[in-house]
């Protein structure tokens, strides 16, 4: 995987900021290649409009970034709308039929990663047309989890903001 | 900050389709917080409410949305508030420097069962202002 850079998506939300990922030689982030490609799909424009109030109100402003509010994960990577199954009991809430999934790293109750996505059209992961965004959300994640942990990327909760180990805000792993 | 392609879909987003995408997360998040309160299971749940714990998971899973009627069910084997309609009535009163000012009231009466009254409310209102208000 080439280099890129972690940076700010949205951090204007009351209770969560958002991260993303901008791949080297790439001019848009993840995040937005994936808002970009499904709001001008019709087929999508109302989903995906459900899906950005939900990430940005229901998460940043209303909640943070509640477990409840996430899907299971599975190596670190969750989907967001929140789909699958709760700790407590088995129930299914969220739009279980809702078509989109967007890939996302949840790091704290008040910062989260966002990745691209895409339609989900199986019943995994691995059996979706988005396999190989959901791929590309796990090298993102394990690079991003190595960076914290070797404090490469310094985690400021308070502030909620992610800074490399100088504090600088560009982060380039 | 705020991506310009979030900001330009935001603008875009009508205000209903914003407000169901919150209600519906708060409703998430506050029958998960009950449950977890309750120590509730999907099976114990599904025993509470007459019903086999398929047949919830059906229900919950929202093949269709949370019907009123449902909430009401979850609402009251649940033994809290999910959902909270403000009850306003308009009211005047004599202001000597602006004269007869009309203003709104909102008197936010949610109805909860007698078991839990005093029990666990969480000490916004007091189960006396409560009947204050049920008798008002």
């Amino acid at each position: 995987m080439n280099t890129f850079e972690v940076k700010i998506w949205d951090d204007e939300a009351a209770l969560c900021s958002f991260y993303t990922v901008l791949q080297e030689e790439s001019i848009e982030t993840e995040t937005d290649k994936f808002f970009n490609k499904y709001e001008t799909d019709i087929q999508y424009t109302e989903a995906t409009k459900e899906l950005l109030s939900f990430v940005l109100y229901s998460i940043g402003d209303d909640h943070g970034a509640l477990d409840e509010l996430f899907n299971r994960y599975e190596n670190d990577v969750t989907g967001l709308p929140v789909q699958g199954k709760i700790q407590l009991g088995e129930l299914v809430y969220h739009y279980p039929n809702f078509p989109l999934r967007l890939y996302a790293l949840k790091i704290t109750e008040n910062i989260v990663v966002l990745f691209n996505g895409g339609v989900k059209d199986g019943a995994t992961n691995q059996t979706s047309s988005l396999h190989l965004q959901w791929i590309e959300a796990c090298q993102f994640t394990k690079r991003i989890l190595e960076a914290i942990n070797n404090d490469a990327i310094l985690v400021d909760n308070k502030n909620r903001k992610l800074t490399d180990c100088n504090g600088e805000e560009e982060i380039i792993l | 900050m705020r991506s310009k392609i979030a900001k330009r879909i935001l603008d875009n987003t009508p205000e209903d389709v914003k407000i169901f995408v919150r209600l519906y997360a708060d409703i998430i998040v506050r029958v998960n917080q009950l449950l977890k309160e309750k120590g509730f299971t999907q099976k114990q749940l599904a025993e509470k409410l007459g019903k086999t714990p398929s047949e919830i998971h059906k229900w919950l899973s929202n093949e269709h949305n949370f019907t009123l009627k449902s909430l009401a069910k979850l609402q009251a084997e649940l033994g809290s508030p999910i959902l909270y309609v403000p009850v306003v009535k308009t009211a005047s009163a004599f202001n000597s420097h602006y004269g007869k000012t009309t203003y709104k009231v909102y008197k936010n009466v949610v109805k909860v069962p007698e078991k839990i009254k005093g029990e666990e409310w969480n000490g916004q209102h007091s189960p006396n202002k409560i009947k204050q208000a049920d008798a008002a």
